[in-house]
């Protein structure tokens, strides 16, 4: 079986920085697979490469077997990968249902004649859209219920605004969705809801890739957890065998608490 | 500054509730009247017919404003050569309706081929402009703007350079033939649109038709995909818009107006000359559309009447100091756009959600929002963060 998302060796780096040196690793289709890692350990830079954002030095990056290294940013979108972002990246003069009617944009098609005549088919994917929107929407009970939608993203509290980053891009679809981060800055209780919610859309049948700091919620969803340190992956396997491995021990509290646990 | 305009908003509250309580359809309609009664006015003879002028111009204005609102408010991008794109509809309707080359194109040829020029115009300085930003996109359509004015002034065998193409005929309607064939019937007349007043409905017929179309538009996946990437560039392209093709779309669209508009303008004013094509003029819409409020369809129409309707008035009612009112007309209009700022940056109509970020928030307003998003969660349990 292909596996969803595959990385074969892939580096970056920016100037003599090696953001990320010679990674390689696979997700599987329906698959929750979180990296951690300390800070400035290649963790994003790894998320901005395979979304496009960045274009690797080298390797390979395939999408159930598609190359997808080097396209731009929407052109991986179109391919199936999904994204929400570290320091959130939501449009904020917009409401609530605008913003996860743009995250359909790449899976809808009215053009710009068609769109100024509100033509029936136009309307009929509008229609669509906007009851698929409150779909995905009622995934988090009262968080964005009747009036909350028309209100803009900015006036959202900061744990809705993850909220609905993930609503976006779940919006079209993807095949692969990745999440950087998504429960930074929530308290236990919503971290918490948070990862149930994860739970649900493995259940729903997403392939989920994760970066989270939250050891918890890494513990709580992931089938495999990938740990990374200076751009090179030092562990890979369940949460308890990455965790109780004296290389990543050794990453987060230095050498000699690794040398105690060992 | 807070405190005298947080005094103000609180004695004005009462009244502005009660105006949003009127559904937003209301006063189209109500706008949409008064602009279809206006001309009457003069029929009856309570005003004259120089304001019928003021009209025709306001209405093109108006349509210059709602294009250029696309690029600037839509997009996000400014634009400060907009004219350039006003001037090669006008041009394009010169040459093929006067005696310049003998040639007079049916009206809806002339109109058509003016909008595409234009259209082609704005892709033409779109490829090598839309990779910038910001700043550096302005100063390259700033340069574009005076680019097309210089070469209109020296390109002489085609433009009269600085005299200008005179004699434009007025638009038909209708061919010849079918006008003459209607012999004395009473309309007939109307086809031929030479009089002001019927040049007055004709620019409204095509103002209401782009105004209509462009709110479809903002509405749709094309103006989310616009507004997604005014907001936040980088986060659009990761949700699979691409941006070089809906900024062009953008860009070609809006110049596509303003081809239309100036295609109107030439058949209207009957001359035109590189001196209604001043870097002033594209700076006067850039105020319109910030004025009114960037984003907001009424807004900008609000604005396009108030910048364009205004200085005729208090010229109009200057009597003898008229000239002493030119000289100043610069510097009252840097005024406004200063008191615009200051008290309200969001514009006269703003667009529903734009949130203004220069705006200080009062304290007892946020508390407001607050509180009703509590009582939104009501029976949940958990604390936001």
């Amino acid at each position: 079986m292909t596996a969803t998302l595959e990385l074969q060796g892939v580096s970056m780096s920016f100037g003599g920085l090696k953001a990320v040196d010679n990674l390689s690793f696979a997700v599987n289709e329906n698959e929750i697979v979180s990296i951690i890692g300390p800070n400035g350990s290649g963790k994003t830079t790894t998320f901005n490469v395979i979304s496009g954002l960045y274009e690797p030095d080298s390797g390979e990056i395939l999408l159930k077997g598609e190359s997808v290294a080097g396209l731009r940013p929407d052109q991986v979108h179109d391919k199936g990968i999904s994204r929400t972002f570290q320091s959130l990246r939501l449009f904020s003069n917009m409401s609530v249902l605008e913003n996860v009617l743009v995250g359909m944009h790449a899976v809808t098609d009215a053009g710009v004649l068609s769109s100024m005549l509100r033509l029936p088919s136009v309307r009929r994917e509008e229609k669509a859209m906007r009851e698929k929107a409150q779909e995905i929407l009622g995934m988090f009970p009262g968080r964005f219920s009747g009036p909350r939608q028309q209100q803009p993203a900015y006036s959202l509290s900061y744990a809705n605004r993850r909220r609905l980053e993930i609503a976006r891009a779940l919006a079209s679809d993807p095949t692969l969705l990745m999440l950087d981060e998504p429960v930074a800055g929530m308290n236990p209780m919503e971290s918490r809801e948070v990862m149930e919610q994860i739970k649900v859309l493995r259940d729903r049948g997403h392939t989920i890739l994760m970066i989270e700091h939250d050891m918890h919620v890494v513990e709580g969803v992931s089938d495999r957890v990938i740990a990374m340190d200076h751009g090179v992956k030092i562990a890979e396997g369940s949460y308890h065998d990455v965790a109780n491995d004296p290389q990543v021990v050794e990453a987060y509290l230095g050498k000699r608490a690794a040398e105690a646990t060992a | 500054m807070t405190a005298i305009t947080g005094r103000i908003r609180s004695v004005t509250a009462p009244v502005r509730a009660a105006f949003a309580r009127v559904p937003r359809g209301v006063y189209s309609a109500l706008g949409l009247a008064a602009a279809a009664i206006f001309p009457l006015l003069n029929v009856w003879g309570v005003v004259e017919t120089a304001w019928l002028r003021v009209g025709v111009l306001s209405l093109l204005f108006v349509m210059l404003s709602l294009g250029l609102n696309i690029v600037m408010g839509e997009t996000g991008l400014l634009n400060l050569g907009y004219i350039a794109f006003f001037a090669f509809g006008a041009y394009t309707t010169a040459l093929l309706s006067s005696p310049k080359f003998e040639l007079r194109w049916p009206f809806l040829a002339v109109v058509a081929l003016s909008t595409v020029i234009a259209m082609i115009a704005g892709f033409v300085i779109g490829l090598p402009t839309l990779r910038l930003r910001g700043d550096y996109l302005a100063i390259v359509t700033l340069a574009f703007g005076e680019i097309v004015r210089l070469t209109i002034i020296n390109l002489q065998d085609f433009t009269n350079g600085p005299n200008g193409i005179t004699g434009i005929y007025p638009p038909r309607l209708a061919s010849e033939g079918a006008i003459a064939s209607l012999g004395d019937a009473a309309w007939a007349k109307w086809l031929t649109v030479d009089k002001p007043i019927e040049y007055y409905y004709l620019v409204l017929v095509c103002v209401v038709v782009v105004a209509i179309l462009l709110s479809n538009l903002k509405n749709s996946r094309v103006g989310r995909a616009w507004n997604a990437l005014r907001e936040d560039e980088l986060a659009a392209v990761s949700t699979g818009i691409t941006a070089a093709r809906a900024k062009m779309l953008s860009v070609v669209l809006s110049a596509g107006i303003a081809g239309f508009a100036g295609a109107l303008y030439a058949y209207y004013s009957n001359v035109i000359s590189p001196e209604s094509f001043l870097f002033m003029q594209s700076v006067i819409v850039v105020c319109m559309v910030v004025l009114g409020g960037m984003g907001s369809i009424p807004g900008v129409i609000l604005g396009a009447i108030v910048l364009q309707a205004l200085p005729q008035m208090i010229r109009e009612a200057a009597g003898a100091a008229r000239s002493e009112f030119e000289v100043y007309r610069m510097l009252i209009f840097g005024v406004i756009i200063v008191v615009m700022v200051i008290f309200r940056p969001e514009g006269l109509l703003p667009d529903k959600l734009w949130r203004s970020e220069s705006h200080e928030v009062d304290p007892r307003e946020l508390e407001k929002t607050r509180q009703s998003l509590f009582d939104l969660e009501e029976g949940e349990k958990d604390l936001e963060v």
